[in-house]
């Protein structure tokens, strides 16, 4: 199996022009073999059960998790990527239909998302609730130990985010933040009405990286969405997908799964109050702020 | 093109006697073997050493493949391996389909209509000669159309149908078959399938690598034409730098259905000009019920070539385009 | 090279036959070369695979019967000329564009470099070299001859095949369907008035000779 393709170009010039496609069923199979080695090796994580009263009083019955800005982000790029991936490469792999059109206009609301994606996290939300400290290291490293059935005491709370979701999140964001900035590039070699058709504006082996970028990219996304797809679907996370959807997470969930202290929650009024504010809640019904984390 | 005045590369030759051997033989070698018909298309990839297949498979000596014979509801089925010649000069084609006879006998020179088949006329690859330098475009797999930039040499593309590849379908009788409302039969290992013309041939938004449906280890066997409509008109054009031998610029074919001195149905189909023969639906429901007149050919015309787009070079062809849909409407005897 | 056999045959440096047959010597390396140099892919296929065609033919060219080591790849021109010795077919673009190779294959014109050597296995094949008759002059050869149909004549073997072919096909053409019979064949001298002439006369004798 080769990785890349490779071709002669008129000047002669052993120039790449794309990732192997090859590498597609790489992807699906290492998919599948994750997804299989996971349900069968992973047992569903055993719940610590006890909640601490103390921590409980003056918690509403819902949390917010997920703002609506930050829910309409996630399902808005979900469509685009799988819009994207769809039309990527199916044709690839044998079911055709004429996907130049939907791929390219599929990629630009892609980056429309992701644009309000930076500027809602730099504005509203705080920048340092995804970042991987040292207690998330801690905290994988516990995980990990307790996947592979050796539990080393009561698996640490986690912050807002989970370790492993944030490392999901730095993984996809760097194979698509490759994909947006070939493909924005690539956008010069076809039609469209916003960028002027320029197929020189790079050489051939620059552009052939371009392509190889964008291919692995997409194959590294197919990759990373069969997984995402998998722990969305596990019933042990799915409380975590259901507030992708409505926004909130119960209270017994969050004391079982986070710690108060990396992910503080100010005390406020009833959940009827939240439910009433429009299900997702106001600003006040939860903060992002985390103490003592950050630079 | 470079000039390689020596041997082609050897490759391993298969002669079969059957369709369904070459089929399994072309099976059994999968993107590795070539299918041999007339070749007169063939061996100027592989002298140019741009296609190197390991096997070739040579349709020759299978007799099925050949003849013209007639179907039980009025119509004809041709063998994909029939002779151009044969096509052009049979009684039963000049008779029945006058179209496909006259698109036939423009096809090339007489050496080349005497031993290019009807199959390999219509599933011949483009001539855009990028492409056929062995460039790597999109069309030979690579990332790029060398000939639809503002710098190109782009006389010869197209001025619709585009993705991409700007490349046009050279075939003269691809129109004249897609105008008789053909069906091809495509035979592989896995059975037989029909497809109308129209569907037969493909754009590069579908797929890039290809100008028809015909896969890798499918083998075009025939090619069926309906029951003739009754006291038909037909015209076909095709217009070309030099008379003889070469490919078109763009070609037209006309079916016109015409009682009481009016159109009752029609057929205009415009080769040359986009990846595939483009049938030209819009065009051909405006003329109905009128008189086949010049200004009717005129309205025609002008609806054809909408929405059309020229290149750097080839802006002549919508207006070459609007003439010959004109001519094929008042010129169809 | 076909070019330098033209130039030299006019400078008169060798006789023409003399360096025709240097020509069919060095063809012969040339086409040995071919199978020496072209690499990895070489060796595979000079071992027939099975069910693949055997090299050795019987070949029917102008009446006679020629046992023939072919390879699979090789073009009905080249055997003609660097097998067999017909050298009176001409290579010109060797692209099926000039007209050069025209043969007969079945009484049907057919260019000789376009067609491989294995796919006129069982058929009757004439070259320039077997259209005269027991010392008699084909009509379309004596036409030649009595027309100076021809400048440098490169052109002129198949020219005169595809005369022969046209006759066949209309023994009685106007001067435009002789132009339309005739169309796969170049002429770089732009001599076509004259070959038309000359086959105008060929249908005038091939008639008076029926």
């Amino acid at each position: 199996m080769e990785f890349l393709r490779r071709a002669l170009n008129p000047w002669g010039e052993d120039v790449p022009i794309g990732v192997s496609w090859d590498l597609i069923w790489a992807a699906v199979i290492i998919g599948a073999i994750f997804v299989v080695g996971h349900a069968l090796m992973v047992p569903k994580k055993v719940a610590t059960g006890e909640i601490d009263e103390d921590e409980a009083r003056g918690l509403p019955e819902k949390l917010q998790r997920h703002t609506p800005g930050a829910r309409g982000f996630h399902w808005s790029m979900s469509i685009a990527m799988f819009a994207l991936l769809i039309t990527a490469f199916f044709p690839v792999v044998g079911i055709q239909f004429p996907w130049v059109t939907i791929h390219w206009i599929a990629g630009v609301l892609l980056i429309l998302t992701v644009i309000y994606h930076i500027y809602h996290v730099f504005a509203k939300q705080d920048f340092w609730t995804m970042w991987i400290d040292r207690r998330d290291i801690a905290e994988g490293k516990q995980g990990l130990k307790a996947a592979l059935g050796r539990p080393e005491g009561k698996r640490p709370r986690s912050g807002k985010y989970p370790v492993d979701q944030k490392m999901f999140h730095h993984a996809a964001m760097v194979v698509t933040l490759g994909a947006v900035v070939t493909g924005v590039l690539m956008m010069f070699r076809i039609e469209n009405f916003l960028l002027p058709m320029n197929t020189y504006l790079f050489s051939d082996a620059a552009w052939g990286w371009v392509y190889v970028i964008h291919g692995v990219s997409g194959i590294g996304l197919i990759f990373l969405v069969i997984a995402h797809v998998y722990f969305a679907i596990r019933p042990e996370k799915r409380w975590m997908t259901w507030s992708m959807i409505n926004g909130w997470i119960d209270r017994d969930r969050y004391l079982e799964n986070h710690d108060p202290e990396r992910w503080v929650v100010p005390e406020q009024g009833s959940a009827a109050e939240l439910e009433a504010s429009g299900g997702g809640g106001g600003q006040a019904a939860v903060s992002d702020r985390v103490r003592g984390e950050g630079p | 093109m470079a000039v390689i005045r020596d041997m082609i590369p050897p490759f391993e030759l298969f002669q079969p006697a059957g369709v369904d051997d070459a089929v399994r033989l072309m099976e059994e070698h999968g993107d590795q073997g070539w299918v041999l018909a007339g070749g007169l298309d063939t061996f100027d990839w592989f002298k140019d050493r741009i296609k190197r297949p390991s096997a070739v498979i040579d349709l020759g000596g299978v007799d099925e493949l050949r003849g013209i014979s007639a179907g039980a509801d009025g119509g004809f089925a041709i063998g994909a391996m029939t002779s151009l010649t044969t096509v052009a000069e049979s009684a039963d084609v000049m008779s029945a389909y006058p179209l496909l006879a006259t698109a036939a006998v423009t096809v090339a020179t007489p050496q080349i209509r005497n031993q290019g088949t009807l199959g390999g006329n219509i599933v011949q690859d483009t001539r855009c000669w990028y492409y056929r330098s062995g460039w790597p475009c999109y069309r030979a797999g690579g990332n790029i159309c060398y000939a639809g930039t503002s710098r190109s040499m782009n006389r010869e593309h197209c001025i619709m149908g585009a993705s991409r590849c700007v490349a046009v379908n050279p075939s003269d009788t691809a129109p004249a078959l897609v105008a008789l409302d053909a069906e091809m039969v495509v035979a592989s290992t896995s059975g037989e399938r029909t497809y109308a013309a129209t569907d037969f041939f493909i754009g590069p938004d579908l797929d890039i690598e290809r100008m028809t449906v015909i896969e890798p280890g499918d083998l075009l066997t025939q090619i069926r034409l309906p029951a003739p409509w009754s006291g038909a008109r037909h015209y076909f054009e095709k217009v070309r730098d030099r008379k003889s031998w070469d490919f078109s610029l763009a070609s037209v074919a006309s079916m016109l259905n015409v009682e009481g001195g009016v159109i009752r149905d029609a057929r205009l189909v415009v080769n040359g000009i986009a990846p595939y023969p483009v049938r030209m639906g819009a065009a051909e429901a405006a003329v109905r019920g009128r008189e086949p007149s010049d200004e009717t050919g005129q309205m025609a015309g002008e609806i054809a070539v909408e929405g059309s787009r020229a290149l750097r070079h080839n802006d002549y062809k919508i207006a070459l385009t609007r003439n010959l849909v004109k001519r094929a409407i008042r010129d169809a005897a | 090279m076909l070019e330098a056999e033209v130039i030299q045959s006019r400078r008169g440096g060798f006789t023409r036959r003399k360096f025709i047959k240097g020509v069919i010597a060095a063809g012969a390396t040339a086409s040995a070369a071919g199978y020496l140099f072209r690499g990895s892919g070489v060796l595979a296929p000079m071992l027939s695979a099975q069910g693949a065609v055997e090299r050795l033919v019987t070949l029917s060219i102008n009446g006679q019967q020629r046992r023939v080591d072919v390879p699979k790849q090789e073009t009905l021109a080249m055997t003609l000329r660097y097998q067999l010795g017909l050298t009176g077919t001409k290579l010109g673009c060797d692209r099926a564009e000039c007209g050069a190779c025209t043969v007969l294959i079945d009484g049907v014109t057919h260019y000789g470099c376009s067609i491989l050597t294995h796919s006129v296995r069982g058929r009757e094949v004439t070259s320039i070299e077997g259209l005269e008759q027991d010392g008699q002059l084909h009509p379309v050869q004596q036409a030649v001859i009595d027309e100076g149909g021809f400048q440098c004549a490169f052109c002129a073997p198949g020219f005169t095949m595809s005369m022969v072919g046209m006759l066949t096909k209309n023994p009685d053409p106007t001067r435009e369907e002789a132009a339309h019979l005739l169309a796969g064949n170049l002429c770089r001298c732009g001599d076509y008035d004259k070959i038309l002439n000359t086959a105008m006369r060929a249908a005038e004798l091939s008639r008076s000779r029926a």
